[in-house]
């Protein structure tokens, strides 16, 4: 069975000759099943594409080579793969904690009403400043990084429930104590040395 | 289209042209996973899509109806 992204080339496709048709041979739309054929040529088939096909952007844009596609992003990629299992992403996208192809998107969405169009948002910001403006060297995040999002999945585990975490619970949920802090789990991209840190290379 | 005056043919035309250029931007950018692809789908292909449609909406809105008698 063809997927979203086959069937939305369709319609494009479907669109496109049905325009072109009742461009070239005007008459058609004389009757009023041609000014029906007109309408959706002319209206309702195009905005189905438009906002389809900004679902299959936003969807796409979640992927994690979309967000590696930028060169500035390449050594956070690279950390994925190193061979260190102290590495917080490198370990939780080697072993599919988190879904390899959303690995970007999966920890640093904002897991709240409307978190997602808050990222995208932020996303649009980053192709402006990488574009029409100088980006940060080293980049860094907008706001620190919220344990709410560590918490969405790790919260309520069995392996999270350790003496460590349930006796700082409450200064982890109220943010007061980062996951990552040195100390905890501070290993995160360090993109600056990733260069010299030894990679994992995938079997498959 | 030719029951509706010279104007209205020649909007009728501007507007398919603009929605098949929007479209086939579209089709273009969905092939490419950039950020750069979003944006041409989202400010080319969005601008050629809106003013197509708005300018058919507009041509059969204010289209001259041959059956009405012109008013006195």
């Amino acid at each position: 069975m063809p997927g979203p992204a086959a069937i939305l080339f369709y319609l494009l496709g479907t669109t496109i000759v049905l325009l072109v048709v009742l461009l070239v041979r005007g008459s058609l739309t004389a009757t009023p099943a041609g000014k029906i054929l007109a309408f959706l040529a002319f209206c309702a088939l195009p905005i189905l594409c438009g906002f389809w096909g900004l679902n299959e952007h936003l969807e796409r844009s979640k992927q994690t080579a979309f967000c590696l596609s930028c060169h500035i992003m390449e050594p956070y990629g690279r950390s994925l793969y190193a061979d260190d299992p102290m590495y917080i992403p490198a370990a939780h996208f080697q072993n599919h904690r988190i879904p390899a192809e959303e690995a970007c998107y999966t920890c640093h969405t904002d897991y709240a009403m409307y978190g997602t169009i808050r990222v995208k948002l932020h996303g649009l910001r980053h192709i402006f400043v990488q574009y029409f403006g100088t980006p940060m060297n080293p980049i860094h995040l907008y706001d620190p990084y919220n344990n709410r999002e560590c918490l969405h999945c790790h919260a309520g585990a069995r392996s999270f429930e350790n003496a460590t975490h349930l006796a700082l619970l409450d200064q982890i949920k109220a943010n007061q104590l980062s996951c990552v802090s040195s100390g905890c789990h501070g290993a995160i991209h360090n993109a600056v040395s990733i260069g010299t840190v030894k990679l994992w290379r995938p079997q498959e | 289209m030719n029951n509706g005056g010279p104007k209205f043919s020649r909007s009728f035309h501007l507007s398919g042209a603009l929605l098949i250029i929007g479209l086939c931007i579209e089709a273009i950018s969905l092939n490419w996973i950039h950020p750069i692809a979003f944006l041409a789908f989202f400010v080319l292909s969005g601008a050629f899509l809106a003013v197509g449609i708005l300018l058919y909406l507009y041509s059969i809105i204010f289209r001259p109806s041959p059956t009405n008698p012109p008013p006195r």
